[in-house]
């Protein structure tokens, strides 16, 4: 503290250094950003056309700093450890890019066909991109909370950006009440993460609650407790899960690929820097957190979706289902740090690939049947065999079955968890491999659908599906093979060093 | 005494201990007041007070939708003038570096009223 107030003294200010090679994946979507308001601004109606390819080609650019800076390798500190470039922050800030650019060849149709407002949903969504990119390297409460913020508020508009239509306010609303009580939550932990560290950078504050050792366990529980729950919003754990139907319905479909994957995956960052980098050192507290969070997201989650009739509402319960899994290394966090880390980034990546190609099959079939009912899925082998062969395989990944990828997320989470040795460890393993099977049975009512039913209305013309929306079925069904084929790929890419801390 | 925990904890005890009072004093205060007061009943003494004048109307009344972005822009503005008005006061201590970050966020503030100029948001219909 009053290191901090030195800092502040007159006299004393500092420029800091930058770094603009570890910053150029943040500088090049900040100018993306500006172009396509400068290119709204300008030319208004007529740039509509022109807004989808200027997204893509300033998220592709911001993929090539990226890669020149894993192939630099090392670790750049930036602003006094408060901005942390590592290898693990290059994934994730991949990922999340990656996601984007899938997403907006998802929406391209998909905005232009109805009558929404074309180019303000593109500057949106950079903007949601950028804060998740900052996400991934902010190594400080006052980082991970503006990130937050940023990454979050332009994904409320977007919510509701189905404008004429009822539910998609609602669906915007509800995420915005949830996620707004959530930040609050949230920020009141963070003030007592911070009146108990006496600073806001994590590695500092870590270092003094492992100097506290159990002395003031009230207060450390309390604010451990708040910064949870304002993350658990977040990533739609159970029991802060509910506005995640409603929301993921109403929303435009693409929209709901980007909050169920890219946003989601956000929320996950957010916590494994907390967790990993500050938490750590009382496993006590946390630990018995997550397993709780874990296991009743896990079974809720899949009990729920068992009776859902809609496809997406049966995505969003799987959908929380699945953040069972990805939180359940956190429960062993205190025994296998850095396993359990690596295990939490494997998840997120393949997930990414194998819901966002789940959701971009329902788009392309929702052009032609207007509906995400499960039974107006009947018969499409017959009259879409490639989309249904997709979907079938992206089903299979969510279910876990080998060779696709979505086995070797859960192979990997399983792993950590019984090498623990730990009965909490034990536990969560059990209750995983029960809701894997429970998972199987409602992933695979829509796979019978799409291969022994006949079509609801006999309507068996093939739908004309957009190359954008061809090309993102590709890539992720490409994604998904190549994970599950070859595991040995992402586990080389997420090794990250064990106390990649900086500062 | 010498635990920095329970001294954090302490600053909070001293919080409750003055909300309690607020309570005490205002429940206090108007125990008091009905003590005292005489208690004679009128129909006009239960009319809302409008400033004096008789109340017409409902209470629900509707303002214009438009309102709503000249309360945007002017939080644009609100914000901005936050961070420029520290900036301003310790203007030689943050050099040439301040003066930088502090046009790259003017700049980026100003392409909002841009953008709102363009989209016909500035012109009272």
């Amino acid at each position: 503290m009053t290191a901090l107030l030195a800092q502040l003294a007159p006299g004393n200010f500092r420029a800091p250094t930058l770094d603009f090679h570890a910053l150029a994946p943040e500088i090049v979507l900040l100018v993306t950003l500006v172009v396509l308001v400068l290119l709204d601004s300008i030319k208004l109606e007529r740039a509509r056309a022109s807004m989808p390819a200027v997204t893509n080609i300033g998220l592709l650019a911001a993929l090539i700093p990226l890669v020149t800076l894993a192939a630099d390798g090392g670790t750049r500190v930036m602003f006094g450890g408060s901005y942390v470039v590592d290898p693990m922050s290059l994934v994730l800030k991949a990922l999340f890019i990656v996601s984007a650019y899938v997403v907006v060849l998802l929406s391209t149709n998909y905005v232009a066909e109805g009558d929404y407002w074309e180019s303000e949903y593109y500057v949106l969504l950079v903007s949601s991109v950028l804060g998740m990119v900052v996400m991934a390297s902010s190594r400080d409460l006052i980082g991970i909370f503006v990130a937050l913020e940023l990454l979050s508020i332009p994904a409320y508009m977007l919510a509701a950006w189905r404008k004429g239509d009822v539910r998609s306010n609602e669906a915007g609303l509800k995420y915005y009440l949830m996620g707004v009580f959530a930040s609050a939550i949230l920020l009141y932990g963070m003030s007592l993460v911070f009146g108990v560290g006496g600073s806001t950078r994590l590695v500092d504050i870590g270092l003094r609650l492992e100097e506290i050792g159990t002395e003031g366990v009230p207060v450390v529980t309390l604010a451990l407790v708040f910064v949870l729950i304002g993350f658990a919003f977040k990533v739609s754990a159970v029991p802060f899960h509910v506005w995640a139907p409603d929301t993921y319905e109403g929303a435009p479909t693409p929209v709901t690929a980007f909050l169920a994957v890219a946003s989601k995956a956000a929320g996950f960052v957010a916590l494994i820097q907390i967790v990993y980098f500050c938490f750590i050192v009382r496993p006590d507290i946390i630990q018995p957190i997550f397993f709780v969070l874990a296991v009743l997201s896990m079974t809720v989650g899949n009990l729920i979706a068992l009776r859902q009739t809609n496809v997406v509402r049966m995505l969003a319960y799987s959908g929380i289902a699945q953040a069972g899994f990805m939180l359940a290394p956190f429960v062993v966090a205190g025994e296998l740090p850095v396993q359990s880390r690596q295990a939490v980034v494997i998840y997120l990546v393949i997930y990414a690939a194998m819901n966002l190609g789940a959701f971009a099959v329902v788009i392309a079939i929702a052009r032609k049947t207007g509906s995400g009912e499960i039974e107006s899925f009947g018969g499409l082998f017959q009259y879409m065999p490639g989309m249904a062969v997709a979907l079938t395989l992206f089903l299979a990944s969510l279910i876990g079955i080998p060779p696709l990828g979505g086995w070797y997320a859960k192979f990997s989470v399983f792993k950590v968890l019984v090498e623990a040795q730990t009965g909490l460890g034990w536990a969560t393993a059990i209750v995983m491999a029960v809701n894997t099977a429970i998972a199987a049975y409602y992933y695979l009512r829509v796979a019978r659908a799409m291969w022994f039913d006949d079509a609801p209305d006999g309507d068996t013309t093939p739908v004309k599906v957009p190359a954008g929306l061809t090309a993102a079925v590709t890539l992720a069904l490409v994604a998904t093979l190549v994970f599950g084929v070859l595991p040995g790929l992402l586990s080389d890419l997420t090794s990250f060093q064990p106390l990649a801390l900086g500062g | 005494m010498s635990n920095p925990l329970s001294a954090f904890l302490r600053d909070y005890l001293t919080v409750g201990i003055f909300a309690s009072l607020a309570f005490v004093l205002v429940g206090l205060l108007l125990f008091i007041s009905w003590l005292v007061r005489p208690d004679r009943r009128q129909a006009q003494k239960y009319i809302a007070y409008e400033s004096g004048v008789d109340p017409v109307g409902d209470m629900w009344s509707q303002s214009q939708v438009r309102y709503y972005i000249f309360a945007l822009l002017f939080v644009m503005f609100d914000v901005e003038a936050v961070f420029i008005f520290p900036w301003a006061t310790q203007l030689e201590v943050f050099g040439f570096f301040g003066l930088i970050e502090m046009t790259i966020f003017i700049v980026i503030l100003l392409l909002g009223l841009v953008y709102a100029w363009r989209k016909g948001v500035l012109r009272w219909v």
